[in-house]
């Protein structure tokens, strides 16, 4: 049970925030995640389209054999994307409370451009509080 | 709890085969030379129909990325048409931009692409992630969940499930230790890695469709 990483994506599928938390997975520079980030946007894009039965939203867990990628998109087109362990729980209500940490903390700064990375501390701290003493 | 639709793709990218159980969308029948002979019956080019439905309900995959949802590449870009099949009117390729949120189904040989392309940079993007040699295994949305099972030889099945399931790699596993060793691979009649001929034949659509319809899964 642990949490590995966060991810916050912007609409055009631009990564503005990335945070490690626990080790697990491979260390990628930043360059790295941008592409990736760029490569699950496209990809949630193009899974909304595969439904057998009609309309479907993008993807929204992806696993592997170790890890899952749970992804968390605002009526905004804001995706927050949490690295888990396979049997983690929590992460639907973890999710949640990072989009409120997101809408308190970065979208009511005045500091803050849209859709640019989030350097906030204020962020930060509000993060570090929700997934950085919630893991074991 | 269902089960939606199987596809099998070989190392060269292409869909050597394909069968659907309870779709209720199912894609229109691929364009001339889109797909292989011997994948599916259902989704076989017609000769006759096919110019009837040209045209005018087309869609290409660059319809996936909306306007809105990130860096449109290559919108304008022209679409080199089938052989003979379809004309693409200018106006249309600028619709095209923009679709409507619901279309009506992909040309199967289009939806085939599209789903080799989601596991391809799905897999390549967990190996990345995780550092190890690690398999994706599935994905799932609010209407469906796919799931992978890769075999050595580079085949990969691919099948589509309700979201609820639990994992059905080992359904997938049955499929290829089963129907597919026995009647593809020890088939003297099926050439494999042709790159000319899918895989289908009666036996292994009939055992394949068996298995299937035997899951506790399927309703």
């Amino acid at each position: 049970m642990a949490i590995f990483s966060l991810w916050v994506i912007n609409k055009a599928g631009g990564l503005v925030y990335q945070r490690n938390f626990a080790d697990g997975l491979a260390q990628l520079t930043s360059n790295e995640h941008l592409v990736l980030a760029g490569t699950l946007h496209g990809i949630h894009a193009i899974t909304s389209r595969l439904s057998p039965i009609g309309a479907s939203s993008g993807a929204q867990v992806i696993e592997g054999e170790s890890f899952k990628m749970t992804i968390f998109l605002t009526a905004t087109g804001t995706k927050f994307v949490l690295f888990t362990s396979l049997h983690e729980t929590t992460t639907d209500s973890v999710l949640q409370r990072v989009y409120e940490a997101y809408a308190d903390a970065v979208m009511k700064n005045p500091f803050h451009t849209p859709e640019m990375p989030i350097r906030s501390e204020g962020f930060d701290s509000r993060i570090t509080a929700l997934i950085g003493t919630g893991q074991s | 709890m269902t089960i939606y639709s199987l596809y099998i793709f070989d190392r060269h990218c292409t869909c050597v085969y394909y069968q659907d159980w309870h779709r209720t969308k199912r894609p229109k029948p691929a364009v001339e030379g889109g797909i292989l002979p011997a994948v599916s019956h259902a989704i076989t080019p017609q000769p006759l129909p096919a110019d009837s439905n040209a045209g005018s309900t087309f869609t290409s995959p660059r319809n996936t990325l909306t306007s809105t949802s990130g860096v449109v590449i290559a919108v304008n870009e022209p679409i080199s048409p089938g052989p003979g099949l379809y004309q693409t009117p200018p106006s249309h390729q600028q619709t095209q931009a923009n679709p409507p949120p619901s279309t009506s189904g992909l040309a199967f040989d289009e939806e085939a692409k599209l789903v080799y392309g989601v596991i391809l940079s799905l897999r390549n993007m967990i190996k990345r992630i995780s550092g190890r040699d690690e398999q994706f295994t599935n994905y799932r949305t609010s209407t469906y969940k796919l799931h992978l099972y890769e075999t050595l030889s580079g085949y990969k099945f691919v099948m589509l499930s309700d979201p609820n399931t639990d994992s059905l790699r080992f359904v997938l596993r049955q499929i290829y230790n089963g129907p597919f060793l026995d009647f593809v691979v020890r088939n003297p009649l099926v050439i494999m890695d042709s790159k000319e001929r899918g895989i289908d034949n009666e036996y292994f659509r009939a055992n394949t469709d068996r298995l299937v319809k035997g899951l506790s899964v399927f309703p």
